[in-house]
Parts: C-alpha cells; structure tokens; sequence
C-alpha cells in the first residue's frame, strides 16, 4: 500500500511508498537528516550568493531556511534527486528575486547587497601587500557589480563551484548561454585586474 | 610549408580551465597548450583572475553570517514541524483512511464524553489533568538542548547594566504557541508554568524561539522563581564586575541549576533567595 507523503501545499501527485506509521516515520527521519546534512554544507554558498543578488544577510538566512524546507519536501515526495545542488540554488535564486522585489516596493528604490569591504586579511601580509590586495578586490568587485545581471548569476554560481549545465539548469537558461556569459564575464575582470 | 598553430580562444581555455571541454577537445587543448606560449600566458592570466575572484567571494560574507549551530537548529525544529503537521494529516489505513489528525479529533470527542461522564461520577476530572499537565512540565525544568540551546544580542556588560527604563519582554502568541509544540505542550494550562527565556533578556537574552522553554512555576524545587533569584544574582555580578557577561551566559544557558548551585553555595534552592 503507498501513502501519499507529500505536504498538503504540495501540487504534485507522486507519493512515498511506505505501508506503516513506523516505517512513515522513520523515513521521515532519515530525510530531515539528509535535509541536515545539506544544509551545513550549503548554508554559506547559499546565503553568499542570495545576498550578491541585493537580499540582506538577515533575509538571506531565512531564505536559506525555506530553500531547505522546500528541499524536504521535495524529498518526501519522492522527486528526482538528480542535480539536486542545481535544484538548491534554482529555488534560492527565485526566492532571492522575489524577497528583492519586495523590498524595492517596500522601500521604493533599490536593494543594495551587503557586500562587506571588511574581511579577514592573511596577518602575515605587510601593509603594501595588503594595499594591493585590497584595491584588486575593489576592483573585481566593482567589475562583477556591474555585470549584467545574469553575467553576475553565472559568475557567482561558478564561484560556487557549479558546473556549467548546473548553472544552466539553476538559471534556466543554455548551456551554450552560461559559456558565453562567463567568457565575457572574465574578459572584464580580467581588464580590470590588469589595469 | 608550416602554418603557425591556430590559438585557442578564450572561451576555448576557459571550458579548459574549468574541465567542461569533452575528453578529446581536452587532450587537444592541453597539447596546443604544451606548444603555445602565448596561451599558456593566457591561461595563467586567466586562472589568476578567476582566483582572486573565487577569494574575494568568497571573503564576502566575512564577519556578517553567524556560525551553522543556530541555524541548524532552527531548521532542524522547522523540520521537526514540518514532519508532525504531515504526519497528522497522512491518511491512514487503521482509520480506514482518515488522516491521522481527523481521527485523533474523534477519538477526543469520545474522550471527552467519557471523561464528562466520570467527572459526573468522581467530579476530579480537573485535577487529574492538572496533575498530568504538572508532571509533564517536571520535565523541563531545565530546557531540552536540542531546542533551547539559548540565543544572545550583541550587547557588552555596560549595556545589560545601564539603567535603561524597563523594556516590555512579553513573548508574542506565535512564538508562544510554536515553543509549546516544540515541546509537546500545546494543551497544558498557561498558569502551571512560565515561558521563560534560558538567557534572561537581562543578561543580554535574545527574543528568540531558541531562548524561551516553558519552566514549571512549581511542583519542584527547582522552579522558574528559584531561576529569579540566579538571575537576579549573576546580573549583580556582572555588574559589579565579579564576572564576566559571556560567563554568565554560558553559565545560564548550560545548565542553570548547576548555576544555582554554583553561585549560591548550596545543593537546595534557599527560601526567599535574592542578590
């Protein structure tokens, strides 16, 4: 006998074939911890690349949190487990849009990220080393901050490590598209960090 | 005649860089590579800039995210939320198909009328569940880690000392009502225990799901009043400088009747203790 697992919000019909309370139960467990598991080594890749798209750390991590409820419930309801880091991102690139959107209503201008200039600096660089560090980091950012958007997806999705048809399929766009986008993408950095 | 080699274009060495280029591509590129000097130059330029890129997202987020404990523990509770709400809802074969929910509901009712019927008869119904509810809260009269593990603002001690004017620290319905579920408590009586928080806003507790717990008022030594008094006492401490905040913080949330103990010298809540 299956019993239908999937959360009452759910839209979809696939269920979790499972006879027992027990055994309902048990499975359920096994997928919180598998959720868990994801979700300490997602977090931070997660909550960088939502708040590169302009979302505050604060509403990054409750964006976090629903990615990987979403996530649960995906599981419990059977659905395919292929590229699922692909699948982590989509969701937290939707939500990040959409917490964007209402913030720029709310506040009637544009979110900015909370992209710090403050970060841990090797404590053995000397004063100019770490001049020089600094002003190269300025200036790749200030480049990527003024990429296309999409360009910007990709390059962040890439610094994520996803692979090229991850990327494609987290945006929703070619894999010839994503290539494209990340040579243009480094073509800029790369001028900037030779100026 | 020979021809000089053809480069290879940048977006040729960067599926290269990346390890996209299939198997054969790959071993062309890497033989052009081993020959061309010049987009060998290229190359090196390029995975230069793509790890000081990689560095510097990477340093984005430096300072700003706390570290993964607390989220994942709020999402672990979420989870755990989540999974109850399911479960009720999942239609079972015991109950001929009704969610377990429905049928938990008519099973109520039927224990309702029974237990009307005894309160007629015996007219202790009251009490009994009084006493059900009391031994239920005994068991936390020092908080569950897994869901109270505690949550603190950023303040320093001259900040939990100021004498600032008295702060309203109600807890909001929601919150109450989702720490009472964490904790299997959704029917007990609000006046049998207090939800308190483990790390007193005093002390520089934060309004968080994970720092409130519902404390038993009584039925046990160790009660939300004796916890008071150790509030009440490490707050004087730290202001008077015989300890630190974090100290006070650690010390609260860790095990508070430990606490109690420590810093009052005795195994036994003292009647009336105060600072």
């Amino acid at each position: 006998m299956e019993i239908n697992a999937c959360p009452r919000d759910s839209t979809t019909a696939l269920s979790f074939p499972v006879a027992t309370m027990p055994r309902l139960q048990g499975a359920y467990t096994e997928l919180e911890q598998e959720t868990l598991e994801f979700f300490v080594q997602f977090r931070r890749p997660v909550l960088r690349y939502v708040c590169g798209l302009g979302v505050t750390v604060h509403d990054g991590e409750e964006i976090a949190q629903e990615v990987f409820l979403a996530l649960f419930r995906h599981l419990c309801c059977g659905q395919s487990r292929r590229n699922l880091r692909a699948w982590v991102f989509r969701v937290a690139h939707n939500l990040a849009l959409k917490q964007r959107y209402a913030d720029q209503k709310a506040r009637g201008r544009t979110a900015g990220g909370e992209f710090s200039m403050e970060t841990r600096i090797d404590p053995e660089m000397d004063p100019e080393e770490r001049m020089v560090y600094l002003q190269r980091r300025f200036r790749l950012l200030a480049v990527v901050s003024a990429l296309p958007e999409k360009d910007q997806c990709c390059l962040r999705l890439r610094a994520e490590g996803l692979r090229y048809r991850e990327i494609a399929r987290a945006l929703n766009i070619s894999l010839g598209a994503v290539s494209i986008s990340l040579t243009r993408s480094l073509a800029r950095l790369q001028s900037a960090d030779r100026a | 005649m020979k021809h000089e080699p053809l480069h290879l274009s940048d977006e040729d060495l960067l599926l290269e860089a990346y390890g996209e280029l299939s198997r054969r591509r790959s071993g062309q590129a890497r033989a052009h590579l081993a020959e061309c000097w010049s987009c060998r130059a290229r190359m090196a330029e390029l995975e230069s800039t793509i790890a000081h890129f990689v560095r510097a997202h990477e340093a984005s987020l430096d300072g700003q995210a706390p570290p993964d404990d607390g989220p994942r523990a709020m999402l672990a509770a979420r989870l755990r939320e989540a999974r109850e709400s399911d479960y009720a809802t999942t239609p079972h074969p015991l109950f001929g198909g009704m969610s377990v929910q429905f049928a938990f509901g008519c099973l109520a009712i039927v224990f309702l009328l029974a237990g009307v019927g005894i309160w007629k008869i015996h007219g202790s119904v009251a009490a009994r569940q009084d006493e059900a509810t009391i031994a239920a809260i005994n068991w936390n009269a020092v908080p569950d880690r897994n869901l109270t593990p505690g949550a603190t603002r950023r303040l320093a001690a001259s900040d939990v000392c100021a004498s600032a004017p008295p702060q309203d620290w109600t807890v909001p319905a929601t919150v109450r009502k989702r720490v009472l579920q964490e904790y299997g408590m959704a029917g007990a009586q609000a006046r049998s225990y207090e939800l308190d928080y483990l790390i007193t806003p005093e002390l520089g507790g934060a309004n968080d799901v994970r720092n409130l717990w519902p404390e038993p008022y009584s039925a046990t030594p160790w009660n939300a009043h004796v916890k008071d008094a150790l509030e009440d006492r490490l707050h004087a401490m730290v202001c008077a400088g015989q300890m630190d905040l974090p100290s006070a913080q650690r010390d609260i949330a860790t095990n508070w009747i430990a606490a109690y103990k420590k810093y009052f010298h005795t195994d036994k809540p003292i009647a009336g203790a105060s600072t």
